[in-house]
């Protein structure tokens, strides 16, 4: 059995079918990408692994538990213990420093831990860059201190909407390779992009058409020391 | 393309534009408001004030007022002077006879009543008038209006009441009359016998007086249609360095001062006006409740003032700092805009627009319940309408479309002062 | 680090590090509070700084024998003064009155304490100035055009005094005094100047008081007289207290309208104002609700905003308010204003109460907006 598993779930908003009998398993260590161009119902289908839309139709099961019938407010308590995010926009908070913006995601999970949360900025190389504003960032900095905040909390899956959409080549790389050591250090990660180059990266790539699964790419060729755990 | 981007802003933006429009509204109405409270309170305090009584003294030229004060009757000056009561309808129609609110005609006598010693003050008076004025006018006036201090118990007389009286408290302890008693009333040879209808307490030496319709006292006295002096209760605009000097001399004024003089409401003006109408007559301004009604409609107008500036500039800081809120809001907005090549000038202009839009509807809105809500002051407070200042309009106009600039422009002007990519990318 | 502490230091960065923005808000809080701490201290002072400006329609209480002699003595004026509160005392003038004849005409001469005359008649207009020692006197209006007096001018006053022997003095005119009533037919003077020339000096006919007070008060202090000095009865000029007494309800209802009315309005500007404040950061409600905040941590990182700045604009306001109300009534009633302590905690509380309650409505419903939404709408 998978950790996440998506059962033959719709999504219907007014006389739009924007998914239609979606039907997927994400195994624990797994790094898998969506792709599909706009309107294929990538961003809706990330909204409802990430507990912030439920399905219309279907069932989603993440580790074990059926959340697709969920109240709003266990959703956002099933989110902050399970899931990171991290978003193309960064989405920082401008009056909090990067190590703050960091405990802010402690603070909502448990206890703010200013040694763990240093840390966390080491593991995406911001340890020096930790008192400063996200005003006096590069953008690629702050996706990386965005990145910071996601694993903070250990969760068992970071989805990443566009990780790279709004970061020039070198960023780009950079980001890339800490995903990549995140899922060598076990953690399963879900990639929303339309850029190929970043879904090579995965170990499957779904590719979504018209809020359908078109087809499942099993990348042979995944980046350098990356495989499958199981 | 213009147009149709302010519309756009103003129709698809309903909930921010009618957050500002609203604001605005507030602000406007309660400018409004207290404009016209401000504007009306001196008029309505002065009618307040009317309950001290008359502030002019009407008597016939070469009378004496020794008699009044603590029952100081001895002196000279007691003379067979007296002012004609049909021409009393006059004072209703001198220049200001507007603002003449009541008057009342007296004619005294000493009098013996049953057997007390002393001699007694008798008043013959109007107590509820009917006037006709030859201007085709009419009023009621009297005692029961100018003496609305005094404590009745019984009732007030009527000028009908002519077998009635109304009696000192003071008098009616030393003499054990009560209501309902009927009372001797002897005058030289006359004599005349009256109910008592009423006690009252004054607080003043009017009660050791006996209060009666006029004619009775006329006839007591064979002075059929003589009065012997009018109190008149008149609103009046506080005293000047002018009316000062007219007071002192009429004849020292130039004629543009003197017209300025008899046009304008001053006490000693209406006196000089009542002096026009009545026959031989001296018009004298009680000095006591004159002065006193000056000082304080000027403090109470002064304190209207000031609390209706802490007002505008409240409901003017507030509008602007609204308008700031909003138009930092749309920094992005903007920054797009300029990111598509738009200039400055556009954008503000389409910003502005927007806003004053805005603050018109508002600012319109806001009168009219402003005007409500001095109306409800008025009543509440003084019992009467306060009057509409189409004065206000215009100042209620500028200060809307003042303070919505004032509090747009510079948040305009800093938003524009930064680089389109900041703004885009979200500090 | 404990989660109370991140709580305070996330909320006061949010403050500190967004200045303009809050500037804006605390600025919205202070008016408010300026406007509710300014209008109630007026609104409190009003009967006492305009019950001194009424008192310049002269004695409110007058006091008389209460005997068959119809004269009071020095001494019984006396032992009747602890009865009046000292600080609301404007004057207290006794008078006496003697028969006098100038050229063997009769005419009233009334003899005062002149100072305390000046104190309760401030109506009294006097052509020239006010006598200044003995042998001065300040006659009314009437008697100088009868006898065609002018300041400067001197005159003889002749009478009998109190043992029947008869008297002559002169006097010089120091003023002339227009009022309108009955002073103007008497002459003036000190009640030293009277009593040396009539003898049975100490006798009063009647004391006029002025007092700063309310009707009930004055009442009070009268029957307070009647029981304590047998010989006195005082009175209170019905006309004078009465009007006082309406014509000041009147003024404080109308202050005390305005300031609701105003009070309102100031409310929902402020409201407004946190409103537009809070809606600018309804992206940051969405991103923390993704991050798995719940409703609750957010409204109460708002709250906590919004006590902050009320707080602040609260006790700015309370000086700011003294300040106006100061203002105010320096320029209207030359009088400092007297403080109102339960202010400070009063316009505290309101202005946190309606800073927060501005707050939470719209963080209420920006709380319960799906944060998909918010973080994906550019």
């Amino acid at each position: 059995m998978g950790m996440l598993e998506l059962i033959d779930i719709s999504k219907i908003y007014g006389s739009v079918n924007a998914l239609r009998n979606i039907g997927l398993t994400v195994d624990q260590g797994e790094w898998l990408a969506i792709m599909g161009p706009s309107g294929s119902g990538k961003t809706t289908l990330m909204n409802i692994v990430g507990c912030m839309d439920k399905p219309s139709q279907g069932a989603v099961i993440l580790d074990g538990v059926n959340i697709s019938k969920e109240s709003a407010k266990n959703l956002t308590a099933i989110r902050r213990d399970k899931i990171g995010l991290i978003f193309q926009q960064f989405h920082l908070i401008s009056y909090l420093t990067a190590l703050e913006n960091v405990m802010a995601a402690q603070y909502y999970h448990s206890m703010p831990d200013e040694g763990e949360a240093l840390e966390a900025l080491a593991r995406v190389g911001l340890k020096d860059r930790a008192k400063h504003f996200p005003s006096q960032l590069s953008g690629g900095e702050q996706q990386r201190v965005c990145i910071a905040r996601a694993l903070i909390n250990y969760p068992m899956l970071i989805l990443a909407d566009e990780p790279t959409g709004n970061l020039d080549e070198a960023n780009e790389g950079i980001v890339l390779e800490i995903l990549r050591k995140l899922h060598q250090d076990g953690s399963t990660i879900i990639v929303v992009t339309h850029d190929p180059e970043v879904a090579e990266q995965a170990q499957r790539t779904v590719v979504l058409e018209h809020g359908r699964i078109a087809r499942i790419i099993r990348n042979t060729s995944p980046g350098p020391g990356a495989g499958p755990s199981l | 393309m213009f147009w149709r981007m302010v519309k756009g802003a103003l129709f698809r933006q309903k909930g921010k534009m009618a957050m500002i429009a609203f604001t605005v509204a507030l602000g406007a109405s309660l400018s409004t408001a207290m404009l016209n409270v401000m504007l009306d309170v001196g008029d309505k305090v002065n009618q307040e004030l009317k309950a001290y009584g008359a502030n002019i003294n009407v008597m016939p030229k070469g009378a004496s007022l020794l008699d009044d004060l603590y029952g100081v009757r001895e002196g000279g000056g007691v003379s067979d002077k007296y002012l004609k009561e049909s021409e009393l309808g006059g004072i209703k129609t001198i220049f200001w006879a507007f603002n003449i609110v009541d008057f009342a005609p007296y004619l005294e006598t000493r009098v013996r009543v049953n057997a007390l010693e002393d001699e007694i003050k008798l008043a013959g008076t109007w107590f509820s008038h009917h006037l006709e004025l030859p201007t085709g006018e009419s009023l009621d006036t009297g005692m029961v209006n100018m003496k609305n201090w005094w404590d009745v118990s019984g009732q007030w007389l009527t000028d009908q009441d002519t077998d009635g009286a109304m009696v000192g408290s003071l008098l009616a302890g030393r003499g054990g009359i009560q209501t309902g008693d009927s009372i001797r009333i002897t005058s030289g040879s006359q004599s005349v016998s009256l109910e008592v209808k009423g006690i009252f307490h004054a607080g003043s030496d009017e009660d050791e007086q006996i209060f009666v319709p006029l004619p009775v006292v006329q006839e007591l006295t064979d002075r059929e249609g003589f009065v012997s002096r009018v109190e008149v209760s008149a609103l009046t605009t506080p005293d000047n360095e002018l009316s000062r000097r007219a007071a002192q001399n009429p004849k020292s004024l130039s004629i543009k001062e003197w017209e300025t003089w008899y046009c304008t409401a001053y006490v000693s003006a209406i006196c000089y006006q009542i002096d026009e109408v009545v026959t031989d007559s001296v018009s004298k301004p009680i000095r006591q409740v004159a002065e006193s009604e000056g000082a304080i409609l000027e403090k109470t107008q002064l304190l209207m003032l000031l609390i209706t500036v802490l007002c505008l500039v409240g409901s003017a800081l507030g509008i602007s700092n609204l308008v700031t809120a909003s138009v930092m809001e749309r920094s992005k907005e903007i920054g797009l805009l300029k990111a598509v090549g738009a200039n400055n000038a556009p954008v503000s202009w389409l910003i502005l627009t927007e806003i004053l839009c805005t603050g018109i509807t508002g600012g319109v809105a806001g009168y009219f319940a402003g005007l409500g809500f001095a109306q409800i002051i008025g009543h509440s407070v003084f019992g009467s309408a306060v009057d509409i200042k189409p004065m206000v309009i215009p100042i209620v106009a500028v200060l809307v479309f003042a303070v919505t600039l004032a509090g747009s422009v510079p948040s305009i002007r800093y938003i524009l002062s930064l680089r389109p990519a900041e703004v885009l990318h979200g500090r | 680090m404990k989660k109370q502490s991140f709580y305070v230091k996330m909320t006061v960065n949010s403050l500190i590090r967004r200045r303009s923005r809050m500037f804006v808000a605390l600025l919205a809080v202070a008016i408010g509070a300026t406007v509710l701490s300014g209008l109630i201290t007026i609104y409190y002072d009003i009967p006492r700084q305009m019950g001194q400006e009424f008192r310049s329609y002269g004695a409110n209480l007058i006091l008389v024998s209460s005997g068959g002699e119809s004269t009071l003595s020095a001494a019984g004026v006396e032992s009747a003064k602890p009865y009046f509160p000292p600080a609301s005392v404007v004057g207290i003038a006794p008078y006496r009155y003697e028969a006098v004849k100038i050229n063997e005409q009769p005419f009233m001469a009334a003899g005062t304490d002149l100072e305390e005359a000046k104190k309760t008649s401030p109506y009294w207009l006097v052509n020239g100035r006010w006598p200044a020692g003995a042998g001065e006197a300040l006659i009314g209006q009437e008697v100088a055009d009868t006898i065609r007096l002018l300041p400067g001018s001197t005159f003889a006053l002749t009478g009998t005094d109190a043992d029947g022997a008869g008297f002559s003095r002169d006097f010089s005119v120091s003023g002339v005094l227009q009022t309108g009533g009955t002073e103007e037919a008497f002459i003036f003077m000190s009640l030293a100047d009277l009593g040396e020339m009539a003898g049975d000096s100490g006798r009063i006919d009647i004391v006029e008081c002025s007092v700063s007070a309310s009707e009930a008060s004055l009442n009070q202090i009268a029957a307070e007289i009647t029981s304590h000095v047998p010989d006195i009865t005082p009175r209170l000029v019905k006309r004078v207290t009465q009007s006082e007494g309406t014509v000041l309800a009147k003024l404080q209802s109308l202050v005390y309208l305005v300031t609701v009315v105003v009070l309102l309005l100031t409310m929902i500007c402020v409201a407004t104002t946190m409103m537009a404040v809070v809606a600018e950061r309804r992206k940051e409600i969405g991103l923390k609700k993704a991050l798995g905040a719940a409703n609750s941590a957010i409204v109460r990182e708002f709250l906590g905003e919004g006590l902050i700045l009320g707080g602040l604009g609260g006790l700015l306001g309370v000086a700011l308010g003294f300040v106006f109300a100061q203002t105010v009534s320096m320029n209207v009633f030359n009088r400092p204003i007297t403080f109102q302590p339960f202010l400070i905690p009063a316009t505290l509380a309101a202005s946190v109460a309606v800073t927060g309650l501005a707050c939470l409505l719209p963080v209420r419903n920006a709380a319960n907006v799906d944060p998909a939404i918010v973080l994906r709408g550019e």
